[in-house]
């Protein structure tokens, strides 16, 4: 089959879905040997010869492969699971983080010092400490799903629900949105790297830090005049606006329109000038009017906001 | 007229010729489609709905085709959407769940060795509006308009006309009317099953099919309107902004999900428990030998029935709820198995106990078994709520979904299909065909599906128009395509084979020596439905019964004649089935087409916003509906009562709690009673997810105390003169039923205003906020219902004075009664709720 | 006077309304389970462990569904012929109630349990 597996059940590094995993490996056998005893009983009772069974043994087959072995098979089940539903515990030492699904991408924000880090469209965990998600909704419904973490948990405008995980192996890995939430629904993926709690740190602290000053003076003065700034906010210049992604190293990041496309100054340059040919019925609108020059300007000043 | 008088062949041909005279359908281009013969009726239903199917299926292979490999663009986002909420929507809206009453309105009458169903008009209607429905629904695809938003419709997105165009009405109108007349059939089939059945044929002699029945519509009823109650405040946001499901003004996304769910997991079992109820049919016959464990299988319908009300939070296990509410709901899906499990293995039991013939029929029972298995058992894993965390809304949950499905509804009506063919057209299908098809659908639904297991795991989730191809998931998906398209190969054969019908010859009467009453069917039909009703002493009367098919082809069991002229059927008693009544049958007219025509109008225009148009469309529905209650039913006969042979004499009029008409009445009203419910649910619904509900502050203010009380009064009032109107008038008071229900009609009316007047004197704004809205919602659903008293109460009066309501005769004053039993409900719980519960809380 | 007893059990009248008595206290039983976990977490943000109405309720919905059971046991062996009880008579029209109700009232039972079992085990509105 192939693939990275970098968002796949199978490929697990987080606490949730390693079990999630075993449960379903057992839960496969238990049906496959379930399935195929019915479907001997069935063939059997079908072409076998001899004398037919009696009514008493019939209501007696019904009985106790009907009515008793299920009851006690599915009891059981719903004992020894019930307990897993217990979500792990987020003790206060535990890493808050915010995620608001947003049509068609992510809002993070680490909580911290100074009101915190607010980034985009990628999830940096560090390994072995418990993560406390918080989940919003900015406009429609959608769903936080990292099958390599968790299961998912959905994002509901006027509700928070929590989600508690724990990263048991670094790694870049990949989530992506599982309640429709519109056009580009498909389109709506994310980057999650596991990383060191070192490593985390010192990106955290990167992180936080203003944007790094424009490598491309003309991208940036082009960025100011198209008026990207009413939505987009690059901390340490006036853009400040909070209605798109915040850009502020937009360059560091793995990917480019949530989890689409590598993060390269054409992929950049194209999405600047033409969002909806990329993402359909995103609320970036195209720039016809933008010359191509000035896209690619504005692409080499946002990559080099690293 | 005694037994022997049938020994004469002229009598008898004398009687057929009254017969076919009485049922002979009408005839010329138009007015053979004004029809209420159940088996007409009844083959027009499967044909629609199978047409739906094949149109729903095109659907699901342009969708496979985009999904064949990663990044794929033969269809863009808009298009996918639409494809996959249309073809969800389809299948399940207008294929399985109509598709089983149509199936039913052909084979019960058969089945019960009555004439025709109670309600042929009914039947009609049904269909007409399911017809007109539909084709609003599924043409919306050819002009780009269809509903985009999934077949679940979740609100916001569907709700914010700045998302969702259009086609979000049309989901919501087009389906509405469809399932108002889901729940006419249901009531139709219902009140068939506890009335209509042969004398003899007691509630333990009754053929399964019908125990499934009887329980499938009595979960529509409590299944379909709690939908029809979301559908109500979803359009009440779209058209007129009242914010139910917005966060920002109080309303909750959530509830939607409720009342859709309270739906939606019912009508998994709704469409599953009658292909069973084929099973059930089929395997006694192919085994040739009874069931084993009758009672069992009864257990299991009304089980499954009953926990299938407990599930429907398991569609809900991610969003967020504590988890121990999800834990209950966990705990009754894995319950729900064990009924599940009962009836898998009464079949097996049965085939053990048995002298199996093998057949084409039972190849697709057995088959679909296997498949269903399959889809029950990953349909356990999912009821787990930490596996389902991973798997909802993934391909997982689709390849679970289409196993249950194809395994529980499709392959079952095909092997129904090969199974009553003869029944239907005198001709038995090809087995080499059939055979042929069956293993094309089997390898196509297992390459289509099984694949769909890993690809969800694998990380694709649900209703992606595209995906990347470094999930790798492409082959999988390919194989899925060309599953699905060897599938749809499978669904041709069948055509093909229904195609070459016409051209084969008749078989044999009862070609599979089957037990039950339905194979008395002739391979040259008439239209009369049964020669004689028959008395029932077995449940495979046939196999059990000295004599049976003779006796009841020469008219010896009762009714075997219509010397009146007049289309009948014998009504009996619920338990033991003793005759109480001969029914008189609506014959074929044009009203029930043309009431479908009109309400189907109302719903139409109120998409587009025609809200005059739409009025008058409202209007000429009230008055089709009148004229048509006026002029066919409760009509007093030329005489008391008629023979039906035997010696026995039954009554031609019957009114109260053994009539038919008041059955129907009785049902409907608890259907409008569990929607009323899903309203109140909203109300207590949100005072438990807002801290402050009822809100305070300025323009919150409630409706007060006092008018709500004035309502209530007035309605009890009214209540209480029906009542009395009733009572006076069985003793022959005549005169002060009619001041009585004149007094019933001022307190209904006087009860409109009041009722309004508390929420509109408090200047209650519904667009503010969500408490506004839904005090609002509850005076006008009440409100509504008191117009609706005072139009019936006039009724019953006008027919007083008419003359066509004597205190002999008095159907209409119990009929109206047992609605106004229900209004005064309605207005107790509404009233007291918005009058009295914001000062208590 | 046991054999009294048995037979005024039996005398009781059978019908639909009866046999679906179990269920309903079972779907009782739910929601009142839902609903008292749900108006809890949401108002107070916890529930107690034990709280008298919930094991009240609980042992209550169990009494009445075996109760109703008992009933039917004995209506359904109600003297006549053997099994399958599918002839026309009074008799095995009754047997054949009890025996479903019977059925049902076990279903639900064990239904209560299953429904039950989740309070044992989890025990905040997390």
């Amino acid at each position: 089959m192939g693939g990275s597996g970098r968002q796949s059940l199978f490929a697990p590094f987080g606490v949730e879905a390693r079990y999630q995993l075993s449960l379903t490996g057992w839960l496969v056998l238990a049906a496959a040997i379930i399935l195929v005893g019915v479907l001997a009983l069935s063939i059997t009772g079908i072409r076998r010869k001899g004398k037919p069974i009696g009514h008493q043994s019939g209501i007696r087959m019904i009985w106790w492969l009907g009515a008793v072995f299920p009851t006690v098979t599915l009891f059981a089940l719903l004992v020894v699971t019930l307990p897993a539903m217990r979500p792990i515990v987020a003790g206060v030492d535990a890493l808050k983080i915010a995620v608001t699904g947003e049509q068609f991408w992510w809002r993070v924000g680490y909580a911290g010092p100074q009101g915190g880090v607010v980034t985009a469209n990628e999830l940096r965990v560090p390994v072995g400490r418990t993560v406390d998600l918080r989940l919003e909704a900015g406009d429609v419904l959608h769903s936080f799903w990292v099958p390599g973490l968790a299961g998912k948990m959905d994002m509901i405008p006027g509700r928070t629900n929590r989600l508690v995980v724990r990263a048991t192996k670094a790694g870049v890995y990949r989530g992506q949105c599982a309640e429709f939430c519109g056009l580009s629904h498909a389109l709506m993926a994310f980057d999650v790297v596991a990383m060191e709690p070192a490593a985390f740190d010192a990106w955290l602290a990167r992180e936080a830090a203003g944007a790094a000053a424009p490598v491309d003076a003309a991208g940036a003065a082009a960025f100011a005049r198209h008026g990207c700034g009413g939505c987009h906010a690059v901390r340490g210049t006036d853009a400040a606006g909070m209605i798109g992604p915040d850009l502020t190293h937009i360059g560091a990041r793995r990917s480019l329109g949530a989890g689409m496309q590598p993060m390269t100054i054409p992929n950049l340059a194209r999405f600047v000038r033409d969002a909806p040919s990329v993402k359909p019925g995103a609320r970036m609108p195209a720039y016809p009017q933008m010359t191509p020059e000035e896209a690619q300007a504005i692409a080499r000043y946002l990559k080099g906001l690293a | 007229m005694s037994l022997h008088a049938q020994d004469d062949p002229a009598l008898r041909e004398a009687q057929e010729d009254r017969l076919r005279a009485v049922w002979k359908p009408p005839e010329g281009l138009f007015l053979r489609w004004t029809d209420t013969n159940n088996n007409r009726v009844g083959v027009w239903y499967v044909l629609t709905a199978f047409g739906f199917m094949l149109f729903a299926g095109v659907l699901a292979l342009i969708m496979r085709a985009q999904l064949a490999a990663p990044g794929n663009d033969l269809v863009n986002a808009s298009t996918f959407n639409q494809l996959f909420t249309l073809h969800g929507s389809m299948m399940m809206f207008l294929f399985a769940v109509p598709m089983f009453e149509a199936v039913s309105i052909i084979l019960l009458p058969q089945l019960l060795g009555a004439r025709d169903l109670p309600f042929p008009r009914l039947s009609a209607f049904g269909y007409w509006s399911f017809l007109i429905g539909g084709v609003f629904v599924a043409g919306s695809i050819f002009f780009d308009a269809a509903p985009d938003g999934g077949w679940f419709m979740y609100p916001p997105f569907t709700t914010r006309t700045d998302l969702s165009g259009l086609g979000a009405d049309i989901w919501m109108l087009g389906l509405s009317f469809i399932e108002v007349s889901s729940v006419a059939a249901a009531v139709e089939l219902i009140v068939g099953v506890l009335k209509c059945r042969p004398p003899g044929m007691r509630l333990n002699l009754m053929p399964l099919y019908a125990w499934y029945i009887l329980v499938v519509a009595v979960m529509i009823l409590f299944a379909f309107p709690p939908l029809i109650a979301g559908d109500l405040l979803f359009e009440m946001e779209r058209l007129l902004g009242w914010p139910f499901f917005d966060a920002a003004k109080g309303g909750d996304p959530i509830l939607w999900q409720h009342l859709f769910w309270i739906f939606g997991h019912p009508e998994v079992y709704i469409v599953f428990l009658p292909s069973i109820a084929l099973f059930a049919m089929l395997i006694p016959t192919f085994a040739q030998r009874p069931l084993v464990g009758y009672p069992w299988i009864v257990l299991a319908a009304v089980g499954t029935a009953f926990l299938s009300f407990g599930l429907w939070v398991h569609h809900m296990f991610a969003t967020g709820l504590p988890k121990i509410s999800l834990a209950f709901f966990s705990a009754a899906s894995e319950a729900v198995a064990i009924p599940t499990a009962v009836q898998i293995f009464a079949f097996i039991a049965t085939l053990w106990a048995g002298r199996v013939v093998w057949s084409t029929p039972l190849l697709y029972a057995v088959g679909s078994v296997a498949i269903f298995v399959i889809g029950g058992l990953t349909g356990v894993m999912v009821a787990i709520a930490p596996f389902d965390w991973q798997a909802h809304d993934t391909y997982f949950i689709v390849a679970h979904l289409h196993y249950v499905l194809i395994g529980g509804t499709l392959l079952p009506l095909f092997g129904g299909l090969y199974y009553y063919w003869p029944l239907i057209t005198g001709k038995k299908l090809s087995d080499r065909i059939g055979r042929t098809a069956f293993w094309v659908l089997f390898a196509g639904a297992n390459l289509t599906f099984f694949p769909m297991h890993l690809s969800g795991l694998m990380g694709m989730p649900r209703r992606v128009f595209t995906y990347p191809a470094e999930l790798g998931i492409g082959n999988l998906n390919l194989a899925s395509t060309v599953g699905s398209y060897l599938f749809a190969f499978g669904v041709l054969l069948v055509c093909v084979d229904l195609a070459l019908s016409p051209r084969r010859a008749k078989s044999p009467r009862n070609p599979w020596n089957a037990g039950t009453l339905e194979w008395l069917a002739h391979p040259d039909d008439e239209d009369w439905g049964i020669r004689s009703v028959p008395l029932i002493e077995s449940r495979y009367p046939i196999w059990e019964q000295k004599d049976f098919v003779q006796k009841v082809d020469e008219g010896r069991f009762f009714l075997p004649d219509a010397e009146e002229g007049r289309r009948e059927t014998i009504v009996t008693s619920v338990i033991d089935a003793r005759p109480v009544q001969v029914l008189r049958l609506g014959a074929p007219s044009a009203v029930p087409m043309m009431t479908a025509i009109a309400l189907g109008s109302v719903f139409i225009l109120t998409t587009y916003h025609l809200y005059t148009l739409a009025l008058v469309g409202a209007a000429a529905t009230l008055a089709l509906v009148l004229y048509w209650l006026w002029t066919g039913t409760a009509e007093i006969p030329e005489k008391e009562e008629k023979p039906i042979g035997h010696g026995m004499v039954m009554p031609l009029y019957i009114s109260g709690g053994s009539a038919t008409g008041w059955w129907a009445m009785f049902i409907t009203m608890l259907a409008d009673a569990t929607a009323f419910s899903g309203l109140v649910f909203g109300y207590y619904f949100f005072w438990t997810v807002r801290p402050e509900f009822p809100p305070t502050g300025p323009g919150f203010d409630g409706p007060g105390v006092l008018w709500p009380m004035v309502a209530l009064a007035l309605t009890a009032a009214s209540w209480g003169a029906t009542v009395a109107a009733r009572e006076t008038h069985a003793r022959g008071g005549v005169g002060t039923a009619r001041i009585l229900l004149a007094f019933g009609v001022v307190a209904s009316l006087a009860a409109i205003p009041a009722g309004l007047a508390g929420p509109w004197l408090s200047g209650m704004a519904p667009k503010l906020h969500v408490y506004p809205a839904i005090v609002w919602t509850l005076a006008i659903w009440t409100v509504a219902h008191s117009g609706v008293g005072a139009i019936a109460q006039g009724y019953a009066l006008a027919r007083s004075i008419a003359g066509r309501m004597t205190p002999r005769y008095d159907a209409d004053v119990r009929n109206v009664t047992v609605f106004m039993h229900f209004m005064l409900f309605t207005a107790v719980v509404t009233y007291l709720t918005i009058g009295l519960f914001p000062e208590a809380s | 006077m046991k054999r009294g007893l048995g037979h005024r059990v039996r005398e009781l009248r059978v019908t639909l309304w009866t046999l679906i008595v179990p269920p309903s206290v079972w779907a009782a039983h739910f929601l009142f389970c839902y609903l008292w976990v749900a108006v809890s977490c949401a108002k107070t943000g916890g529930f107690e462990r034990f709280p008298i109405a919930f094991v009240i309720g609980t042992l209550g919905a169990l009494a009445i569904i075996a109760a109703s059971g008992a009933i039917a046991w004995a209506q359904a062996k109600t003297p006549g012929d053997p099994p399958p009880h599918d002839e026309g008579t009074d008799i095995d029209r009754t047997r054949f109630l009890a025996k479903s109700t019977l059925l049902l009232a076990a279903l639900s039972f064990v239904g209560v349990l299953f429904t039950a079992a989740p309070a044992l085990m989890l025990t905040d509105c997390r």
